[in-house]
């Protein structure tokens, strides 16, 4: 069966004045229809370069290696140049939620006129329908006075009634995948739970494919089916969630993992991962997470080992140079 | 539409404070002159030969009821202003200044305003091209421009061009008319005339305005354009002219069209030394030649009084724009509305 998305080889590289920067290496990844894929990593490991990928919404200094493909619905994406088939990828069969909705609505223009502009672009509809439409998204993620709420500006909605106008915008024009680039990161516990929830609902009842971006491991854990960990624009370690979460092999994924504060014993102290993510300028050779290892692993810390993510279980991907990081310790 | 009108109104409450206020320092400073004009205008007759007594002056000054407290004058200058138009008598020219103005400001007033109007219609379009084209020759070429506007001296540019027009065609440019219509009434040819030669005022003082105006465009566009919601509106699928002047274009507009009141000013500020290469007669070199040479504090200060009741209402103007086209402002004054 073949995915609804599916990325191969993808490496992002940035030309700037300090030189061309690896944003992302040799990626893989798949997402199927009703999936939603977690992308776990700190700021700066290439989350949302990837997923800006599959909308190539990277900025013009981006260039991308011959052999990456981003196939989705059997399109490569990364092949798309004309502005018929970049609205496909942008708003029509791919939408993206941000982090801050208050910085992600135009705040001189009212919401609904956002929305009904988005509608007309991708739909064969008129402004009453797209109006209607909005409405009714409106209401389906739980906004009261959906009528009124149309005729605002971001700026006169709370922070969570702004982000569920975001998720009702993002799924007005029915997408087959939702990117959701942490879109709860900005909000009070409380209501990112709801916002969660309703992510949730929504991803059911629309069956769609979900790439859910975050720092948050607990975030990951009530929303995701599968995981990827990144680190420094590699992907170091994948597989289904409850795997990754119980089972984690590579030394990064244990470190996120320890690093979060455990609730029955709030005193111990938290094990952070020593050392510092490298600056994607000196990017090291081979193995990216070597210069961090905790555990000597003579042939991994001069860089000539490739990486390779191996398969330890069934689904559950690792990158070899992390389990020689572990192992020889 | 309640608020609306509510909004303008406390605006034009507001400017009209301002203004008075205004009124308030300059006739201040032209009390704290040493002297009076009585003073000033006998010792000028001094100087041209007439024997002057002390009597002379007291006459002159309850003539000119200098004698009067300091309030009841300046209550009653504002109230020959506001309800007669009249700014009272030059001190030293012996010449009721509306006569003295007459044509002048306003003539100065349109060099002016079409100077800042040509720099916004040329340095808005100009300067969303620079900041958003793929170019980098194209935006370094237009940097490069601009940066000349802002570097060169305005006296150099209409130096420059006068040298040029007398060496090729002869004529120097200076005046606002050829001496064959100079003292004629207004008619076809005298404003063809006028535009003949106003246009290298208005585009001395226009490129250097133009420069600036480029400047600040091109700055505001590059900050909204790398903002996070225009980037949201092309995930959305929106793209091209659509895109660039609904969002990054529209959002940068408040700040530019709020630096046109203060643009003006600079402008107004530039004419006189501009008038005086070109041998301009209009306000700006009376201005300077009222407080400078002759010291006659009347003319001064019914000039500034114009020129801030300009300024004060252009910016009345492009508040009530601003409140137009952007609703964080317009629902942050008036109240939620």
């Amino acid at each position: 069966m073949s995915h609804l998305l599916e990325v191969k080889n993808l490496d992002v590289k940035f030309d700037t004045d300090e030189g061309r920067i690896t944003a992302v290496e040799n990626i893989s990844l798949s997402v199927d229809q009703g999936e939603v894929l977690g992308i776990v990593g700190e700021s700066g490991s290439g989350k949302s370069v990837t997923a800006k990928s599959i909308m190539k919404l990277n900025p013009g200094n981006t260039s991308y290696n011959e052999d990456a493909e981003i196939i989705l619905d059997n399109e490569n994406v990364l092949q798309f140049t004309s502005k018929q088939d970049l609205k496909k990828i942008r708003g029509g069969k791919v939408s993206m939620i941000f982090q801050e909705p208050m910085a992600s609505f135009a705040p001189a223009i009212k919401i609904g006129a956002q929305m009904v502009e988005q509608l007309l672009i991708h739909k064969n509809i008129n402004k009453d329908e797209a109006k209607s439409i909005s409405i009714n998204m409106l209401k389906r993620v739980g906004i009261a006075d959906a009528e009124k709420r149309f005729n605002q500006y971001a700026f006169e909605l709370s922070g969570g009634m702004r982000q569920r106008a975001m998720i009702a915008m993002a799924l007005s024009t029915m997408p087959k995948l939702l990117l959701a680039d942490e879109p709860t990161t900005a909000l009070d516990v409380t209501i990112q739970a709801q916002v969660i929830n309703l992510i949730k609902d929504i991803i059911k009842e629309y069956q769609m494919g979900v790439i859910f971006i975050t720092h948050d491991l607990g975030v990951i854990a009530q929303v995701a089916d599968h995981v990827a960990v990144m680190y420094l624009g590699s992907v170091v370690e994948k597989g289904p969630v409850n795997e990754i979460l119980k089972n984690p092999k590579h030394p990064y994924t244990k470190g996120l993992l320890q690093a979060l504060p455990d609730i029955n014993n709030l005193d111990a102290p938290l094990s952070p991962i020593p050392g510092n993510i490298p600056s994607p300028l000196d990017r090291p050779t081979g193995c990216v997470f070597r210069t961090r290892c905790p555990h000597h692993n003579p042939e991994g810390k001069d860089g000539k080992i490739e990486m390779k993510l191996i398969e330890v279980e069934p689904g559950h991907w690792v990158d070899k140079c992390g389990i020689q990081c572990g192992q020889n310790g | 539409m309640i608020n609306f009108i509510q909004f303008t109104l406390t605006r034009a409450g507001l400017a009209v404070i301002t203004l008075l206020l205004v009124c308030f320092i300059v006739f201040s400073l032209m009390e704290l002159v040493p002297g009076t004009c009585a003073e000033r205008y006998l010792a000028f007759k001094n100087t041209q030969g007439s024997q002057i007594t002390y009597e002379d002056i007291e006459k002159e000054k309850i003539r000119l009821g200098l004698d009067k407290p300091f309030l009841y004058r300046y209550g009653k200058w504002v109230s020959n202003i506001v309800f007669n138009g009249d700014f009272g008598d030059s001190c030293i020219l012996r010449m009721n200044i509306n006569e003295l103005l007459s044509g002048r400001f306003t003539l100065s007033l349109t060099i002016c305003l079409v100077a800042l109007i040509f720099s916004y219609l040329i340095a808005i379009p100009v300067g969303i091209i620079s900041a958003t084209t793929k170019y980098a020759s194209l935006d370094n070429t237009l940097k490069f421009i601009s940066y000349l506007g802002i570097a060169l001296p305005n006296f150099l540019v209409a130096l420059c061009i006068m040298l040029f027009m007398t060496v090729y065609y002869g004529d120097t440019m200076t005046g606002l008319f050829s001496q064959e219509y100079e003292n004629e009434p207004w008619s076809s040819a005298k404003l063809f005339d006028f535009l003949s030669r106003a246009w290298l005022p208005i585009f001395v003082l226009g490129w250097n305005a133009t420069a600036f105006a480029l400047q600040t465009v091109r700055a505001l566009m590059l900050d909204e354009n790398d903002k996070l919601y225009v980037m949201a509106a092309r995930a959305r699928g929106i793209s091209g002219m659509s895109l660039l002047w609904r969002y990054p274009a529209k959002h940068s507009l408040g700040p530019v069209i709020n630096s046109i009141g203060f643009d003006l000013n600079r402008i107004f500020s530039a004419l006189p030394i501009v008038a005086l290469i070109l041998i301009l007669t209009e306000a700006g070199a009376l201005l300077i030649e009222a407080l400078a040479r002759s010291n006659d504090q009347q003319l001064a200060g019914a000039i500034i009084f114009l020129l801030t009741a300009t300024i004060v209402f252009v910016n009345f103007i492009t508040d009530i724009i601003l409140a137009i086209i952007d609703p964080r402002i317009r629902k942050g004054v008036m109240g939620g509305g």
